[in-house]
């Protein structure tokens, strides 16, 4: 165990910290809100510039071969700055999928053009009602016919998907046990993509498949592997998304500390009365522990599924339970500023109720770590 | 002490019922269910004063002589209930329930004739001019000055949070017409035409989408000096009759009771893994944590409502029902979008009307979010938390 930071983890908070900080804040996300896909396309092709979008994939396909650790880090860089673009998606979750598939050309081809930044990937699993934590909960089903498949179903919310050119869809293959994995192009014919945006300027889209055709080669993973794969990367971008909530949490509470020593009232900082110092400092206790927990989810991301799940639902609890308690507290120390979306709490707010909520809520996974510890 | 329910209210409760069942138009309470914005709009809220005004109970709270219904602090309490629960519109909180009790308790004959059936009869909506930028909390220090010139106030300076003033025809302000005395006594309440030239009103967007907060910028703003509510010197005193007139409605007990109903009506509603959301002990602990809560408070209001002898200040009661009830407001809204889980992400352009639902997002998901980001405004406007508590460990302790 080791908390100091290696050299190519320097290097790379170093760049984070200049390109992040120069385009954030209040005006460039409002701004986004106008692009159509929710973030600046010039700006991702500098991701990929900077070596971020081939961060963890492997060498075999023009990446880095990062480790769990070194996305973290970038990951908390992004959520500081509240950056929207598609980073868990196409680059942990997409890529993770895609390193298993068993057509490895095929497979190193598309993460070149992911780590390129010509093309994004998004995954549609979650279906209507079903449970956030499931990875078998698919009823979208994949008939074979003569030359490949074809796709009936409807997904919900899936995360990116509205910027993502291919998307990896989960289906039950007829007659076989096991949810299986396919690479679909988004404009394929009898797909419809709802898109609309989400309360922190991300997208989102709902997804339908009817009697979509697709060649052989779309399947990317089988009936027999598609639950433990799907499980391995949606796992890993859940340890992605909290090491956003983290930098979004230590940026919130550094901007309310500066607010409660700048505001005034009654003749006095606002930040001199005990009120406002205790709401701070229980804002800071959450936060440090939050971090905590990051590295307690990183730390067990190799062990088997049953014991990396548990850590990761135990961290999303403390995290989950962090980011109410800073966003909410962030606001109050703000007082009506913090209700104006001129103001960056209320964009930080919005971003970690959205993180708190993706991939199993707190409540969801409250239950999952419960039932851990009693399993 | 006789605390067993009394017949006689539930034969008024009954008469409410179908009162309101009878006048509330079904599009105006469609919409109310329906719209993903915070109040009603103003068009609403109007018409549905007019309404209730043609049966004489639009103010059914003020006194009997000025359009009231002199009706028990109790039946009051079930009428606004059953409004609340019968998704009507809400009041114009400031003509009705802020300046209204002001204008008869304090204004000339002249004011309370000119002003109070335009009240009544919801004909302007009113802004609340009270917070300037560098004056929320510590109200007392607010700047914005009023200069008597002839038989005119001129005035100058900047409120914020002044809500709906950009569909406020009329305004009640506090302005500073004295500066050389201490702060709280140089303060006058004056009523302020809205289209008078030199008000510039610049709309806040807010963090759920909506504008509905203003700024409000007075540049020598010409007011006639018998628009000057009471005596010169005495806003401080108004604002804070006001505010007390206010207990118990503060605690928004009508509105939490019909939000949690909506609360129940989604986790009902939406499933996770095949399971009806109100069917998990998770959610079932939470829902009963929090109507337990809300049964306390709403006794905690009647008590309020009839001065119940508690052996500390009833203000120390009354403080109770702004920190308790704007808390449970919080935490029923965001009951409301943990039963939505990821749905409540979803974000809808603000309006009157909900885009037409379909299989997978009902009727009562769009609005859900729009509405519990700005009540974390809740434990904020009317006295934040912090400053409710200090004030009531003033009153109660004596600290
Ligand atoms: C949605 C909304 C609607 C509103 N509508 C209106 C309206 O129509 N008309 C109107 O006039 N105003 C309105 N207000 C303004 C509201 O009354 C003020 O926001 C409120 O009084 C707080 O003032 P502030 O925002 O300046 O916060 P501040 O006073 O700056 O407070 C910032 C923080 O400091 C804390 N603080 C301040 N003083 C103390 C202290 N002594 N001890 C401990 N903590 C302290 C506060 O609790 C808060 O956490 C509205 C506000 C909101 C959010």
């Amino acid at each position: 165990m080791d908390f100091a930071k290696s050299d190519i983890q320097t290097m790379l908070l170093d760049s984070a910290e200049r390109l992040l900080a120069d385009s954030s804040g209040v005006e460039y996300w409002r701004e986004r809100r106008h692009d159509p896909l929710g973030f600046d396309e010039g700006r991702w092709a500098q991701f990929a510039e900077l070596g971020w979008l081939a961060l963890p994939l492997p060498e075999a396909a023009g990446g880095l071969d990062g480790t769990i650790e070194d996305v973290a880090l970038l990951n908390i860089a992004l959520g500081k700055s509240l950056a929207t673009e598609p980073y868990v998606s196409s680059v942990v979750l997409a890529s993770q999928i895609l390193r298993q598939a068993a057509d490895r050309g095929r497979a190193d081809a598309l993460m070149g053009e992911i780590a390129s930044g010509t093309l994004r990937v998004a995954l549609a699993h979650q279906e209507p009602g079903a449970d956030p934590l499931s990875t078998e909960a698919v009823v979208t089903v994949a008939r074979r016919t003569a030359d490949g498949f074809v796709l009936t179903g409807a997904k919900l919310m899936a995360a990116d998907a509205p910027s993502a050119a291919q998307l990896i869809l989960s289906a039950r293959i007829e007659d076989e046990d096991g949810v299986a994995l396919f690479l679909v192009p988004a404009d394929a014919d009898g797909l419809t993509v709802d898109a609309y945006p989400l309360i922190d300027g991300t997208r989102a889209a709902d997804i339908r498949l009817t009697n979509v055709a697709l060649s052989a080669d779309a399947l990317l993973i089988g009936s027999n592997r598609g639950e433990a794969v799907l499980d391995e990367a949606i796992h890993r971008a859940g340890v992605a998304l909290m090491a956003q909530a983290v930098g979004a949490m230590e940026a919130c509470i550094r901007i309310c500390g500066d607010y409660a020593r700048e505001r005034k009232q009654f003749g006095a900082a606002i930040g001199s009365f005990q009120a406002i110092q205790h709401i701070l400092a229980d804002m800071f206790v959450a936060t440090h522990q939050a971090r905590s927990m990051l590295y307690h989810a990183i730390a067990n991301s190799n062990r088997p599924a049953a014991e990396r799940a548990a850590a990761l639902s135990a961290a999303r609890i403390v995290i989950g339970e962090a980011g109410q308690l800073v966003s909410r507290s962030g606001i109050q120390v703000h007082g009506g500023y913090g209700l104006t979306d001129e103001y960056a709490v209320s964009h930080y707010f919005r971003r970690l109720m959205s993180l708190e909520k993706q991939y199993g809520d707190l409540v969801r996974h409250t239950e999952r770590f419960g039932d851990s510890l009693f399993a | 002490m006789e605390l067993l329910h009394d017949p006689e209210l539930e034969s008024f409760r009954k008469e409410i019922r179908a009162f309101i069942d009878e006048v509330l138009p079904a599009e105006m309470k469609a919409r109310q269910r329906t719209k993903v914005q915070n109040n009603a709009t103003i068009q609403d809220q109007q018409e549905w004063m007019r309404i209730l005004n043609g049966h004489g109970r639009a103010v059914a709270h003020w006194p009997k002589e000025y359009g009231g219904c002199d009706w028990t602090p109790q039946q009051l309490f079930i009428f606004n209930e059953e409004l609340y629960a019968a998704d009507a519109p809400e009041f114009d909180w400031g003509g009705t329930h802020m300046l209204g009790p002001v204008l008869y308790t304090f204004g000339s004959e002249a004011l309370r004739e000119r002003f109070l059936p335009m009240i009544r009869n919801g004909e302007t909506y009113w802004a609340q001019g009270f917070s300037e930028p560098g004056s929320g909390s510590d109200l007392a220090s607010l700047r914005t000055s009023a200069e008597l010139v002839g038989d005119k106030y001129i005035v100058n300076g900047q409120k914020i949070w002044t809500s709906g003033a950009a569909h406020a025809r009329w305004g009640f302000f506090l302005v500073r017409t004295d500066k050389t005395v201490k702060p709280q006594k140089g303060i006058s309440f004056l009523i302020i035409d809205m289209a008078s030239p030199g008000v510039t009103v610049r709309q806040i967007p807010q963090i759920n989408g909506e504008a509905h907060l203003c700024e409000v910028f007075l540049d020598n703003v010409e007011v006639p000096a018998d628009q000057l509510v009471g005596e010169p010197g005495m806003g401080w005193t108004y604002a804070k009759f006001l505010l007390e007139h206010e207990r118990t409605t503060s605690s928004f007990i009508y509105w939490s009771k019909r939000e949690l109903e909506r609360a129940k009506e989604i986790a009902r509603h939406e499933r996770v893994g095949g399971r009806r959301v109100c069917d998990d002990p998770a959610y079932r602990a939470r829902f009963a944590r929090v109507q337990a809560d809300l049964i306390a408070l709403e006794w905690s209001v009647l008590r309020v409502l009839a001065h119940e002898e508690t052996g500390f200040p009833e203000a120390a009661a009354a403080s109770v029902l702004k920190i308790r009830g704007s808390e449970l407001q919080q935490e029923i809204t965001m009951l409301q979008l943990d039963a939505l889980g990821a749905k409540s992400l979803r974000y809808y352009e603000p309006g009157p009307e909900a885009p037409t639902p379909s299989a997978d997002w009902a009727e009562h998901v769009p609005g859900r979010t729009t509405i519990a980001l700005i009540t974390r405004a809740a434990t904020i406007y009317g006295g934040t938390k912090q400053v409710q508590k200090n004030i009531l460990a003033k009153l109660a302790y004596g600290l």
